[in-house]
């Protein structure tokens, strides 16, 4: 069983695995950030389309953020369509409504194509 | 001695001044927000989609 070694003395093999970890965590935006915190940032708010948009111009991590979420919620809706016979856009919408009605104060949302504070 | 008259006369002006002029603050008033909703489906149908939506955007989900 060989030794373990430790901070410099890693063998030329170790350097590299960890070269391309940190390489790897670079390149992809990470989901570091979640949906309440970016909420209550006034990074992203929520729209009368029933997903979730950048308030003003999103960093790479928002956007990553913003993306996940919507896909999420596509799907789920989509269930719910299936579910209830209605059509994906009817089901959106009444997502919409809810989930501006249920913003809290202070964060932001989109209706009629204007972002406002609630 | 001169010098603490004259920083009480000022502080007494100071504030005799502050106590005149009014606060006034601009507020432009709020509209209320409203969404028009274009969906025509079954009362009974919007009554559990609504219920359904609600669990979707509860407190402790990561999609809300």
């Amino acid at each position: 069983m060989k030794r373990m070694m430790i901070a410099g003395s890693l063998p030329r093999r170790g350097w590299l695995v960890l070269l391309l970890l940190v390489g790897l965590a670079a390149a992809l935006p990470a989901l570091a950030l979640d949906l309440q915190q970016a909420k209550s940032q006034g990074l992203v708010g929520e729209t009368a389309s029933g997903y979730v948009a950048p308030v003003t111009g999103a960093s790479p991590e928002v956007q990553a953020l913003v993306e996940h979420v919507n896909r999420q919620r596509r799907a789920e809706y989509q269930r719910i369509a299936r579910a209830n016979d209605i059509a994906v856009a009817d089901v959106e919408a009444l997502a919409g409504k809810r989930a501006i009605e249920r913003t809290p104060p202070g964060q932001y949302v989109n209706v009629d194509g204007r972002w406002r504070r609630k | 001695m001169k010098r603490i008259y004259g920083a009480g006369l000022v502080l007494a002006l100071g504030a005799g001044l502050w106590a005149c002029t009014p606060t006034v603050r601009v507020e432009a008033p709020t509209e209320p927000i409203t969404i028009n909703l274009n969906v025509r489906i079954d009362h009974e149908i919007r009554v559990r989609v609504d219920r359904e939506l609600d669990e979707l955007f509860s407190e402790d989900s990561d999609l809300f």
